[in-house]
């Protein structure tokens, strides 16, 4: 929790032969981060060299690539492949060599013949369009080339065009073009061009076909359906192959993949004529585990060593929390993932972030609503990152359903209950009472800002305290506190000045100076020692000074975007009950039952609209609050993600 | 005579009172109106070039996330501007 899981760094040292054994053993642990080896003469590393893949790579990579073709051309993805059954590993090696070639043959010929028709298919379809200009006009196609003293011009023009020269003219009347087909003696060309310039002439081009036009274009509209049946055919021959061997592409293809991974993997070694150097990172906890099983793989001939951890280091980053703040990683990471001497800030962010969200969109109605859907949805999304997304707006919505109860809100109405928190119904359609508590709930925004933003800096003084060292560290750490100083002197001075709701008052406090209290005089004290304090780490910090009201004041958006979604649902309550339907249910009529039905649509799309509107805000809103109020005091990111040098298998087995 | 004064001086407070509420709805929708008009053209230059860079390199998301909404602060001093207005 708050810490990144702890890694050890590792040395793995033994001869060029024992290389495949302690591959394969790293690679079914899948805990070695590899530090890949690169030659830039690194201290101590002087005359080593990247090391050859391992025999058999250049055939594993071979297969990969056909395997990966035909996946292509099935457009199947193992990502999203649902797991069926699990390949035994030992069967599937002899099944790559005596299958693979000959699916992959039959798939090609398939997807040449396919591409071949279809080239085919586009070549007729040019003709037809090249022959269609020529119909209305009676005669062969022939008879427009072969002349040695006629020149023949056919093309569109703007308008009729009329010739001094000897002639002969067909001209089709058409929608905006005209198309004009003009025979002449050779010795005429040029009259013939100009006049046919002036009529804006667009020249085509005189198919290479012979025979009466329309009946070209039958034969080839003939020969196209033809075409469309023969490709509907391969098609459906592609889909009975994918039917039956998609599991074994994808089974064929992860084994593959790890045959390369492991092949490959001395490229990241430095090595030497006789030795190779692996160096890498493993969480701590399993240093022993995996030290034993290297030596019991090689029976004893390796040297493994644990080195110590220089300032810099890059270590990679896994993260170790608790199962309910797992999903919110995703949210981590999306803006950065920690750095190992940071705070990792996963778990505060799983549980202040359905807070947010609740608060904003906090009604029943929606939040089970959203609930359902997220159930529904759980099956239909694949991949590691849309599970987390699902799983963070489960926890999100049933957030809702606690604050809808809380406020008593049910898809805007109220619910028989009194609110708990102060209230958010409008007065809309004269139904709301008395309407919004705003500055109550302005209140209690600000408040959340408050405890948020000191938790932050808190934070940061922690992360200061860790990350820097000497007299940097100890300015640094005052910052930290001179900026909540300066937050809660601000707010003493105000506390001492106005009496707010929800706020203490120090209003009453005994006077000192005129109409200065003591309250007002220690929160100045305060101001003043925390600018200082600011100061003296960075004087351009001192900048920043108004931030800290914008800050705390953001929080004022968790009250504004909720409000603006329940008015939305009231208005849509309002339009559709209010409006539509209920004057009708008086006295019910054929007109009125049509106001009715759309009453109810007004109904259900105005609340799917708003729902998804909610979704929106009340998620963009809450994780901004995270990202600029919260992690710009203390959190920084740009940590190494840990890849471990290994895969968790899916579709096979040993 | 003085009876009918009274309640014409009621009647023109009322009216001032009721223009006050007015002229205050006014101003406060202007608050928020120009404000949220103000954030949008900020974050529309910004936005662009955010979206551009994170094309180019994705680990800037959150970075650029960040700039994105600097000027959204305007606007909750808009709202805050009229709520106090208002309330």
């Amino acid at each position: 929790m708050l810490k990144p899981e702890q890694m050890s760094r590792l040395l793995i040292v033994a001869s060029k032969d024992q290389m495949a054994p302690v591959v394969t053993e790293l690679y079914r642990h899948n805990l070695f981060h590899i530090e890949d080896y690169v030659e830039a003469g690194a201290e101590g590393y002087d005359g080593f060299k990247i090391g050859t893949p391992l025999s058999g790579a250049t055939e594993a990579s071979g297969d990969l690539v056909k395997i990966r073709a035909i996946q292509n051309a099935f457009s199947i993805s193992s990502e999203d492949f649902e797991v069926k059954q699990r390949h035994k590993q030992s069967g599937l090696q002899v099944l790559i060599e005596r299958e693979l070639p000959a699916i992959e043959q039959e798939v090609e010929g398939l997807t040449v013949k396919r591409s071949k028709l279809e080239t085919k298919e586009k070549e007729y379809e040019q003709n037809i369009s090249e022959i269609s200009p020529f119909i209305g006009i009676p005669g062969d196609l022939d008879l427009y080339r072969g002349y040695s003293t006629l020149v023949v011009f056919a093309g569109y023009v703007e308008k009729e065009v009329s010739l001094s020269v000897p002639h002969e003219t067909f001209f089709t009347k058409g929608k905006g073009k005209n198309f004009i087909v003009v025979i002449a003696p050779v010795g005429h060309r040029n009259e013939v061009e100009g006049a046919l310039q002036g009529a804006g002439y667009q020249a085509v081009t005189i198919p290479d076909e012979s025979g009466v036009p329309q009946e070209r274009i039958s034969f080839y509209s003939s020969q196209i359906t033809l075409i469309k049946k023969e490709i509907e055919e391969i098609n459906q021959k592609l889909d009975s192959i994918k039917e039956k061997h998609a599991s074994f592409l994808v089974a064929c293809e992860e084994i593959l993949k790890v045959q390369v991974e492991q092949t490959e993997a001395p490229l990241r070694f430095a090595t030497t004529n006789e030795t190779f150097v692996a160096e890498g990172w493993v969480p701590s906890m399993n240093v022993v585990s995996i030290t034993q099983a290297l030596e019991k793989a090689t029976r004893g001939k390796i040297f493994v060593t644990e080195l110590a951890i220089g300032e810099h280091d890059i270590v990679p980053v896994e993260y170790n929390n608790p199962s309910f703040a797992r999903p919110s990683q995703l949210l981590v990471d999306t803006y950065s993932r920690p750095k190992y001497t940071e705070l990792d800030p996963t778990i505060m962010v799983s549980i202040v972030f359905p807070i947010f969200f609740g608060l904003i969109l906090g009604d029943v109605g929606y939040g089970v609503l959203l609930l359902a859907l997220c159930f529904g949805l759980r099956k239909f999304v694949k991949g590691e990152e849309g599970q987390q997304l699902i799983a963070v707006l489960r926890n999100a919505s049933i957030s809702s359903i606690f604050f809808g109860v809380l406020y008593s809100e049910f898809l805007g109405f109220p619910c028989p209950w009194p609110y708990l928190l102060p209230s958010r119904h409008l007065n809309i359609g004269g139904e709301g009472g008395h309407g919004p508590n705003i500055p109550g709930l302005m209140m209690v925004a600000v408040w959340i800002g408050i405890v948020h933003i000191t938790l932050g800096r808190v934070l940061g003084m922690v992360n200061h305290a860790q990350q820097d060292r000497g007299a940097h560290r100890t300015k640094a750490v005052l910052a930290n506190a001179g900026w909540i100083c300066v937050m809660w002197g601000i707010l003493i001075v105000i506390w001492s000045m106005v009496p707010m709701p929800y706020m203490p008052d120090f209003t009453t406090m005994p006077k000192v100076l005129m109409s200065v209290n003591i309250a007002a005089i220690v929160g100045a004290v305060m101001l003043v020692v925390g600018v200082i304090f600011i100061g003296r780490d960075s004087g351009l910090e001192l900048v920043e000074l108004p931030t800290i009201i914008s800050h705390v004041l953001s929080y004022a958006r968790i009250v504004a975007v909720g409000l603006s979604s329940v008015a939305i649902a009231m208005v849509v309550n309002f339009i559709a009950i209010g409006m539509l339907i209920s004057p009708q249910l008086e006295n019910i009529t054929i007109i009125g039952v049509l106001f009715i039905i759309m009453g109810i649509a007004v109904f259900l799309i105005g609340h799917a609209l708003n729902m998804a509107l909610g979704i929106l805000g009340g998620g963009l809103h809450s994780i901004r609050l995270h990202y600029v109020e919260f992690f710009t005091k203390f959190y920084k990111g740009g940590g190494k993600k840990y890849s471990p040098f290994g895969l968790n298998r899916r579709f096979t087995e040993d | 005579m003085a009876a009918e004064v009274v309640a014409a001086v009621i009647t023109d407070v009322e009216l001032m009172k009721a223009s006050q509420i007015g002229m205050k709805a006014i101003a406060a929708a202007i608050a928020v109106g120009a404000t949220g008009i103000a954030a949008a053209i900020a974050e529309m230059a910004i936005g662009s070039a955010a979206v551009g860079a994170t094309a180019e390199n994705k680990d800037v998301f959150g970075l650029v996330l960040l700039l994105t909404v600097i000027p959204e602060t305007i606007v909750i001093f808009g709202l805050v501007v009229a709520l106090l207005l208002i309330f």
